[in-house]
């Protein structure tokens, strides 16, 4: 063992109280309804607490979760697959729109959900590279980390997403941003 | 499909790149140098740029308010139920055979000799457990073991688990067992005289049987009434023997039970002195009421004194 470091109970509360909103808000944005996203963090959490001390002490212990909760979102989609439930197409029609503001913000709004559920149709690898990548800024190497690949591919995987995010919109009016110089 | 120029195919990635706020300077200006001169890439570019602002608006929290602090309570009440149900093993070699050493949040839950492998530890056959192979504080626990055996140490001051133990009187057994000290021997009947259930003498080996953390709690210190090395984990007499040796207890050479008669002997009495196995009819008396030592030093390590007839002190046992 040597390099592994005991995270105690207090400690482990303690990565709870930090980072629980943000992987709970990753799994949110993943899973296609709220009690599904509750039950993946706290597969997640529980996982991490089995697995904590087999962190080494300089562990990057956020990425670490990322990694643990795509790897538990992976698993969730294989077996629901295997259950013939939760056809991503079909999610995004029956999503409630529960982000979407008042009339003042439709056209915003429109926009916003043709882009999530652009991000939903996208295949696995590339919705999970850009969403930990622009949703959560989490640097390449440690995206590659938590997807099996390389640095190099998890941003091409995101630069896949952006094509075919962009294609959704096209023809659709965006709002506007400052100048491009 | 149109096709695009060469050069615009080619700078694409590194528009994208610069677009959505991820280029390196030297490609940034690579991209400002080719749109500078390319209007369907600026138009790209621009366009990147509002999808790259859309996708910002999405990084606002997802869920309603509340939700994620509803769902790190539950996460809260799971863990704790999990810390309760959690047992880490690891499976060790050591002199005796392969050992499987478990602890929990509590303690050591389980010292087993396993021998038809891990599917018959207790471990997996006991509701409500959570067993997980780990171990950086199992290590820890393994040393002391080995030391144990080599004679190097006579304490293993563990925190215990009797979670395994079945019901309270075996913990009270194990309870008064683990009262018997290193190099010391007493009997079942013994064990259940201190309990004051004199007559319980089967449950209490019963008991010992079941010990989930033998020689931890030294199960193998207590023998039957008349020194006989009775049942050590099953039928393992042989095991019971090499802990007794260890501790430098004699025994027969036929291996049937204790050396009395190389033994120190303490009949409790006010002044609290032991005698030699030849004090007046002290060797006829059942073990158990009578307790054993092994050497001297181990009698007076708990108070006791040499008996001022037979003068242990003056005519010490050759070992």
């Amino acid at each position: 063992m040597g390099e592994a470091v005991q995270l105690d109970d207090p400690a482990f509360e303690a990565v709870v109280a930090t980072h629980h909103g943000e992987i709970y808000r990753y799994l949110r944005r993943l899973a296609y309804r709220g009690p599904e996203a509750d039950d993946l963090s706290q597969e997640t959490f529980l996982r991490a607490y089995r697995a904590r001390h087999r962190l080494t002490p300089n562990a990057n212990i956020r990425a670490w979760l990322f990694t643990i909760a795509t790897n538990v979102f992976r698993n969730h989609v294989r077996s629901e697959r295997r259950r013939r439930v939760a056809h991503a197409s079909l999610q995004v029609t029956r999503r409630e729109l529960d982000l979407d503001g008042p009339e003042a913000e439709a056209l915003a709004g429109e926009v916003r959900t043709l882009t999530e559920a652009a991000i939903r149709r996208l295949p696995l690898k590339q919705r999970l590279a850009f969403t930990l990548r622009k949703l959560h800024e989490l640097d390449y190497e440690l995206i590659g980390q938590s997807l099996d690949c390389s640095a190099e591919s998890a941003r091409a995987h995101v630069f896949q997403a952006l094509r075919k995010i962009r294609t959704t919109l096209n023809g659709h009016a965006l709002p506007p941003t400052e100048s491009t110089r | 499909m149109t096709t695009k120029p060469r050069q615009c195919v080619a700078i694409e990635p590194d528009l994208i790149a610069a677009a959505t706020g991820e280029a390196a300077p030297a490609a940034r200006e690579r991209v400002d140098a080719h749109v500078a001169g390319c209007t369907a890439c600026r138009d790209d570019f621009a366009r990147y740029r509002a999808v790259d602002a859309v996708v910002g608006t999405l990084r606002a929290d997802p869920a309603p308010p509340g939700d994620a602090e509803a769902a790190r309570r539950r996460l809260i009440a799971r863990l704790a139920d999990l810390k309760t149900r959690l047992v880490s093993y690891r499976v060790f070699s050591s002199p005796l055979g392969p050992i499987l050493l478990a602890a929990s949040e509590h303690g050591v839950a389980l010292v087993e000799y396993l021998r038809g492998g891990l599917s018959g530890s207790r471990l997996f056959a006991m509701a409500g457990i959570d067993p997980q192979e780990d171990g950086g504080e199992l290590e820890r626990l393994h040393d002391e073991l080995l030391e144990y055996l080599a004679g190097r140490r006579t304490r293993l001051e563990w925190p215990l688990d009797l979670r395994f133990a079945r019901s309270d009187f075996e913990r009270a057994v194990l309870q008064a067992t683990s009262a018997v000290p290193y190099g010391a021997v007493s009997s079942y009947t013994g064990i259940a005289g201190d309990l004051g259930k004199p007559s319980a003498v089967r449950a209490v080996a019963q008991a010992l049987r079941h010990n989930p953390v033998p020689i931890v709690i030294p199960c193998h210190r207590i023998v039957g009434v008349g020194g006989d090395l009775v049942g050590y984990a099953g039928d393992r007499i042989a095991l019971k023997e090499r802990l007794l040796a260890v501790e430098g207890v004699p025994t027969r050479r036929d291996h049937s039970g204790v050396c009395r008669g190389s033994m120190y002997h303490y009949d409790p009495n006010p002044d609290r002195q032991y005698c030699l196995p030849t004090c007046g009819t002290i060797l006829e008396r059942p073990i158990g009421r009578v307790k054993l030592f092994a050497r001297r030093e181990l009698a007076e390590a708990i108070g006791l004194e040499p008996c001022a007839d037979c003068r242990p002190d003056l005519h010490p046992l050759s070992v």
